[in-house]
């Protein structure tokens, strides 16, 4: 992947713009409430691999601080890494893809949790609540992007899990995440998404010529995630689910816990009509 | 009817403290699993604290059946052959039952041995229950990590549907042996082991007449 000066510089210009933009655009989606209105766009063309997304985040969040790592043995994902790249082997070089949660739509972790320690916030994004949080590790199985990491101590079931917060305090506050301000090249923006789906679309079609493999990933899939990516390839290359969904099994389990409730609603029922029934014939044949 | 004094020996004492060891490992099981199965339940299991207590009771509920079976093979045995043995008798039972548990006439129901269907198929339930607990619980114990998601995903609905079984079961099992107008010596028998002649006739006719030469 080559990424020239004047395309760097030209890629730093319009993320400072964007930037410029972005205290109107949160006011706007304060407002909403509940419009998931803002979102992040990776832009894998523009990553130079540089980790300066994963070293920001580790700063502002205030997880163990690192250096940047060794491209051939990236970190990866854990309740002290939420963010981190993906990285491809490309002939001598490394490419990357940057890794955290994507703040589905429609995201299994939500979908699974039994304590409601996962949920939807107002603005769209899933946010994590550790002191509701079971340990139960049923995110980590069933996120189809293999985001929640968990570590679990095997004889007391004690069980830490952490992640990206899309940083909740900074975006509500007006001010971007701490990887996408931090990113130089404009591989990672913040913004609207609309405005980062027109902008990804814009790129999509600035590329395509060369390279048939370009496309946009997740404004569509699991209901629109919350991180977007232009791609140069197919999602699987850069570990992404070529068409990620709520496993099967999240969907079951909602069944049967109504199910659940619902029979031992109707048994208990039954047990009250049984008594009445059975006793009153009871005491009628003893009459007799 | 004047009390009349409880002399049949129902329940050995060894299998009445196997019974209520159980019931407590499986309460605290379903009260530490269920908060995770009821939506809007899971608050107390914050922290993990449940999941801990879980690992615990799991260890007294596997184990008490399988200490209680080293010391009682006979007993064991017996379990499982009535479990698995059903005659001529034991369906007329099926369908008459309807009638008898709504407080039907007792004298149509045909006689039993020391056990009835429907605590056969309590005890089914409990075994086929149990084995379903027992593989998908060592799966999401010890496997989560070396097995694929799918297959930790699957566990948990096998633990579920085990657990609506056994919980729907366990719930008819301490209606009938509490509360239900007819079932008066169950609870008790299961306290001090012993049941009255009469009881003994009406509830597990052929058990008795076996036990006692009389009719």
């Amino acid at each position: 992947m080559e990424l020239t000066r004047k395309e760097f510089l030209k890629a730093a210009a319009g993320a400072t713009g964007l930037m410029l933009l972005q205290p109107a655009s949160i006011a706007m989606a304060k407002e909403s409430q509940t419009d998931a209105g803002l979102a992040m766009l990776v832009d894998i063309t523009k990553c130079v691999n540089c980790w300066w997304c994963y070293a920001a985040c580790k700063d502002y969040n205030g997880l163990p601080e690192t250096i940047k790592p060794d491209p051939s043995q990236p970190p990866q994902l854990a309740p002290d890494v939420w963010t981190t790249l993906y990285t491809v082997r490309n002939g001598a070089e490394w490419i990357a893809r940057k890794q955290a949660c994507n703040h589905c739509t429609e995201a299994a972790c939500v979908e699974v949790c039994p304590t409601g320690a996962l949920s939807y916030n107002k603005l769209g994004f899933v946010q994590y609540d550790k002191d509701k949080c079971s340990g139960c590790g049923y995110c980590v199985e069933y996120c189809p992007f293999g985001v929640p990491q968990i570590e679990t101590n095997i004889a007391t079931g004690a069980a830490v899990m952490d992640k990206c917060t899309f940083c909740h305090d900074r975006v509500t506050s007006g001010e971007p995440t701490a990887c996408s301000a931090a990113c130089p090249t404009g591989a990672i923006t913040f913004g609207q998404r609309r405005d980062l789906i027109a902008a990804a679309k814009e790129r999509v079609a600035e590329l395509r010529p060369s390279n048939t493999g370009v496309r946009l990933y997740g404004d569509k899939e699991l209901g629109g995630l919350h991180v977007m990516y232009v791609l140069d390839d197919s999602p699987e290359v850069y570990g992404l689910p070529g068409e990620p969904a709520v496993p099967a099994a999240a969907s079951v389990r909602s069944v049967f816990k109504w199910l659940g409730t619902g029979l031992t609603a109707v048994v208990l029922a039954g047990f009250g009509l049984n008594y009445v029934v059975a006793r009153i014939r009871m005491a009628r044949s003893e009459e007799k | 009817m004047a009390a009349e004094s409880r002399v049949v020996e129902r329940f050995r004492k060894r299998s009445i403290w196997f019974h209520w060891i159980h019931t407590v490992a499986f309460l605290v099981l379903v009260i530490t699993g269920a908060i995770l199965f009821f939506p809007g339940l899971g608050a107390p299991a914050a922290g993990g604290v449940t999941r801990l207590v879980h690992r615990i009771a799991v260890v007294f509920f596997v184990f008490t059946p399988i200490v209680y079976s080293i010391l009682n093979p006979r007993m064991a045995l017996h379990f499982i052959k009535e479990t698995f043995t059903w005659g001529a008798d034991d369906f007329t039972w099926v369908t008459k039952a309807p009638d008898y548990y709504f407080g039907g006439d007792e004298e149509k129901m045909p006689p039993q041995g020391n056990i009835n269907p429907g605590q056969k198929m309590w005890q089914l339930i409990i075994l086929i229950s149990g084995a379903l607990f027992l593989v998908s619980g060592i799966l999401m114990w010890f496997f989560k990590d070396t097995l694929s998601p799918e297959v930790f995903q699957w566990s948990v609905i096998v633990h579920d549907v085990a657990f609506i079984l056994a919980f729907l079961m366990l719930l008819v099992h301490v209606y009938l042996g509490v509360l239900h107008p007819r079932m008066t010596e169950s609870l008790r028998s299961m306290w001090d082991g012993r049941i009255s002649k009469s009881y003994a006739r009406n509830h597990y006719g052929k058990w008795y007449e076996k036990l006692s030469g009389d009719k």
